[in-house]
């Protein structure tokens, strides 16, 4: 606090840059400012945002130390094997959506368990645990896939994708709907107070009486629960299982998650940080798209800007 | 005891042996209802295990504890939070991102269905600063924008938001606090004693216990030594005496030293927090640095070792032109410095003990490529035995160690490699009275064997015992210059206060 004034200048920088980039933008595509883009920019951003909310969780109960913290990678791995068994299940073994997916929970609720005792019983870092696992989960997938895209043309996969709601995509408000759950959840409740306490300082939570261990075992668990709420959107988007989308998928989640922190108030990673972080992305990838910028600059301009921002924030959080 | 009858916590005969210690033989500890009762003793004297044993984190092996009357039984964390008693631990223990509001309610949040009462919580945490603590701080306010005196008044109230607590224990509160954040964490103390809350204060500061204790206990090896009924200002020496068991002048080695050259020339140095300072330091002298926080004291030390650059002014160092862009340019030129805060910049705590000790001098015991690790085992085993290290073991990892120890390893690093400028910041902080002697001894010997010292300290007494000379800075400049021959403690705190002309 010794520079207050380099602190809030440095403090101003993300938002700076988003609206410098989308005015940008917006000056040199006459779309982009439009709703039809925003609404495709929100369709896209729908299973990031999803599989976000799950490592935020985690992330708040575990402390924001991308090492020794929070984190959790296998959030995305979950997503991509619960689209797979659902695929695999009503495309390929006639089963009903609501048998499909009770499946999905359960090897879900495996994953986060497992993912749970990992960490809080035998002791591992997250990082290592939950790399581990996603590996082993993506393997699991490709045998049930056999590596191929498995089409659902199941009616509420397509309503998912298609449908809509007093004239909103039915993706979207669902998504809202699961955000504010985890909100209330993470921010407004006893509950969420104690995991936020948890993954502030162990120590004091313990002191203050916190089952610190219960709270991040059950983040595990809240994680692999998201991952499978995002199956449905994978599904929707590919219209069928799509092997090879968690890479992308866990990048973006990363990014979204670290960008949210960058935006919070109190520079930590939040809920509704995690979801802005991934609309922010996805509003990137569309609008490079729409002003033509070449594909392969996508990446690198993107990862620059972010770089910039996580950085500022860091800087800012220095002084 | 005559007072059990009235006390409102007594712990009779407590025993408590680890392996190999007793650490507590048959203490007594009683506190009245409403009286703040100061307990001292040093460390490893069973201040902590006591503590500990009331905290239900030790069973002890024999004696009971009682409150108003009431044997607790058994001795559980719980059954004694619900007894009443609360404590403050040394350690913050806060969120930095969280507000006052949910630091003070952490654990024990208020909701409904609906979810957190946010504002009732605020509203209550609020009162509770104003009226039970006579502080304002506002509970929407992050715990990292707070100074230190109030992070610690947010973690009483945590401690006593709940309005059952009867006795709150402090452990060394106001170790990281500066004098005046001491005076308004003390206002917050008084309130808390209105109300009619009882108080164990545990610290190493005798000036704090003589100023807000009503009575006393001193510890000293695991035993009882006394209770002082009446505490008043002439106190401190009596229960040092106690403490030690032997006098305080043996604190402080004799002195039969005589200056040789001029070592260090400094001439009208200048820098954001100080001005115009000039000092001389001659061989074998130890000159000590008084004043308070913000006075420049520490940007001083920060600016002789390199840390900080000088804005204006000149420095010679036996006679050649110094220039410091670093503490690597001084620790070239034979100037070192044992730093205010050895956890974080004077040690390594995940290192060893030897690690730790030839950090300095890697180059005398590697060659390009290979570590000689018998050799440096070696050095440090001489240097532990030299220092009186305990453990002795090398491969003691630093995090181990007492504080004092702690600090023999730091000053140990600089002797293996000679230094003709030892600078020592707050040598002697968070350092039992035993180790503080022999840190003394180590420091009068380093003189006598040619070394110029300069110690910058906040215990005055400190200062008085072992300098020769002390430089008082006030608001960025030098006010005087005192010989240590016949130098009263309380002239020299009444300078360093500006309190008095030199």
């Amino acid at each position: 606090m010794a520079r207050p004034g380099l602190r809030k200048m440095l403090d101003a920088v993300p938002i700076a840059v988003f609206v410098v980039l989308f005015l940008y933008i917006g000056m040199n595509s006459a779309n982009f400012l439009s709703f039809a883009t925003w609404e495709l920019v929100l369709k896209q951003a729908v299973p990031v945002v999803v599989v976000s909310l799950g490592l935020a969780t985690v992330i708040i109960a575990g402390g924001d130390d991308v090492v020794s913290g929070g984190i959790d990678l296998s959030v995305p791995a979950t997503a991509i094997i619960c689209a797979a068994i659902v695929a695999d299940q009503v495309t390929n073994q006639q089963a009903s959506i609501v048998m499909a997916l009770a499946m999905a929970l359960a090897a879900a609720a495996l994953i986060g368990v497992t993912n749970a005792v990992l960490v809080v019983r035998v002791g591992m870092t997250p990082l290592l645990a939950t790399l581990a696992t996603s590996v082993a989960v993506v393997g699991i997938s490709r045998v049930i896939t056999e590596s191929r895209r498995i089409a659902v043309g199941d009616a509420t996969v397509l309503f998912v994708r298609d449908g809509r709601i007093a004239g909103v995509p039915v993706s979207i408000v669902v998504t809202v709907i699961i955000g504010l759950a985890f909100w209330h959840l993470v921010h407004r409740t006893k509950w969420g107070m104690n995991l936020q306490a948890t993954g502030g300082s162990r120590d004091a939570a313990e002191i203050s009486g916190i089952q610190t261990r219960k709270f991040v075992a059950l983040s595990f668990v809240l994680a692999a629960f998201a991952g499978w709420l995002a199956s449905v959107f994978v599904l929707a988007r590919g219209s069928g299982s799509s092997p090879g989308t968690e890479d992308t998928l866990l990048l973006e989640m990363v990014l979204a998650t670290f960008l949210g922190a960058a935006f919070s108030p109190r520079r930590v990673v939040t809920v509704w940080g995690a979801v802005l972080g991934a609309v922010l992305v996805s509003a990137l990838s569309v609008g490079f798209i729409s002003i033509g910028v070449n594909v392969f600059w996508t990446g690198c301009i993107k990862g620059a800007l972010i770089l910039l921002v996580v950085a500022s924030a860091a800087a800012g959080r220095e002084q | 005891m005559s007072d059990v009858a009235d006390a409102l916590l007594s712990m009779t005969a407590i025993t408590k042996t680890f392996p190999g210690v007793k650490a507590l033989d048959r203490v007594d500890l009683s506190v009245r209802a409403g009286e703040i009762h100061g307990l001292v003793g040093e460390n490893g004297a069973g201040k902590s295990t006591i503590i500990k044993v009331l905290a239900g984190v030790y069973r002890a092996d024999e004696g009971q504890i009682s409150i108003s009357g009431q044997t607790v039984r058994p001795v559980t964390p719980d059954a004694i939070h619900k007894a009443g008693v609360r404590f403050i631990h040394q350690e913050l223990h806060l969120v930095q991102h969280f507000t006052v509001t949910e630091s003070v309610f952490m654990g024990q949040e208020s909701a409904t269905w609906a979810g957190l009462s946010r504002r009732a919580m605020r509203d209550r945490a609020e009162a509770f600063f104003r009226e039970a603590l006579n502080t304002e701080i506002s509970g929407d306010t992050l715990i990292r924008d707070l100074g230190i005196a109030e992070r610690k008044l947010v973690q009483i109230a945590r401690a006593l938001i709940d309005g059952q607590a009867r006795l709150v224990v402090f452990d060394e509160p106001t170790a990281p606090l500066s004098s005046s954040e001491t005076d308004r964490l003390f206002a917050a103390i008084k309130a808390l004693k209105s109300r009619g809350i009882a108080m164990i204060y545990v610290s190493h500061y005798l000036a704090e216990i003589t100023d807000i204790c009503d009575r006393v206990t001193v510890l000293r090896n695991g035993c009882n030594v006394c209770v002082f009924d009446q505490v008043l200002p002439g106190s401190a020496d009596a229960m040092i005496s106690a403490m030690v068991g032997r006098d305080i002048d043996a604190l402080f080695p004799t002195s039969d030293r005589s200056p040789g050259p001029v070592v260090l020339e400094v001439q009208a140095l200048c820098h954001a927090q100080f001005n115009d300072v000039n000092l001389t330091l001659h061989q074998g002298e130890i000159i000590g640095i008084a004043g308070l926080i913000g006075s420049g004291r520490e940007e001083l030390i920060d600016v002789l070792y390199g840390l900080k650059r000088a804005t204006g002014g000149a420095m010679r160092l036996n006679a050649a032109p110094l220039v410091l862009k670093s503490p690597a340019d001084a620790v070239d030129s034979g100037i070192v410095l044992v730093p205010r805060d050895r956890r974080h910049d004077g040690l390594v705590l995940n290192m060893s003990v030897s690690d730790n000790v030839n950090l300095a001098s890697l180059h005398e015991i590697s060659t390009l490529l290979i570590e000689r690790r018998a050799l440096a085992a070696e050095k440090a085993r001489g240097i532990a035995e030299r220092l009186d290290i305990r453990p002795r073991d090398p491969a003691a990892m630093a995090r181990n160690l007492s504080g004092g120890n702690q600090q023999k390893v730091v000053l140990g690093r600089w002797l293996t490699k000679g230094a003709a400028l030892f600078m020592l910041d707050e040598p002697t902080v968070g350092v039992d009275v035993g180790a503080k002697v022999e840190i003394y001894a180590l420091v009068e010997k380093l003189a006598r064997d040619g070394a110029a010292v300069i110690v910058s300290s906040s215990d005055p007494g400190e200062l008085v015992g072992l300098c020769d000379r002390i430089l008082v800075m006030l608001r960025g400049r030098i006010i005087a210059d005192l010989e240590t021959k016949g130098l009263r403690v309380d002239h020299l705190v009444a300078v360093t206060t500006g309190g008095q002309a030199a």
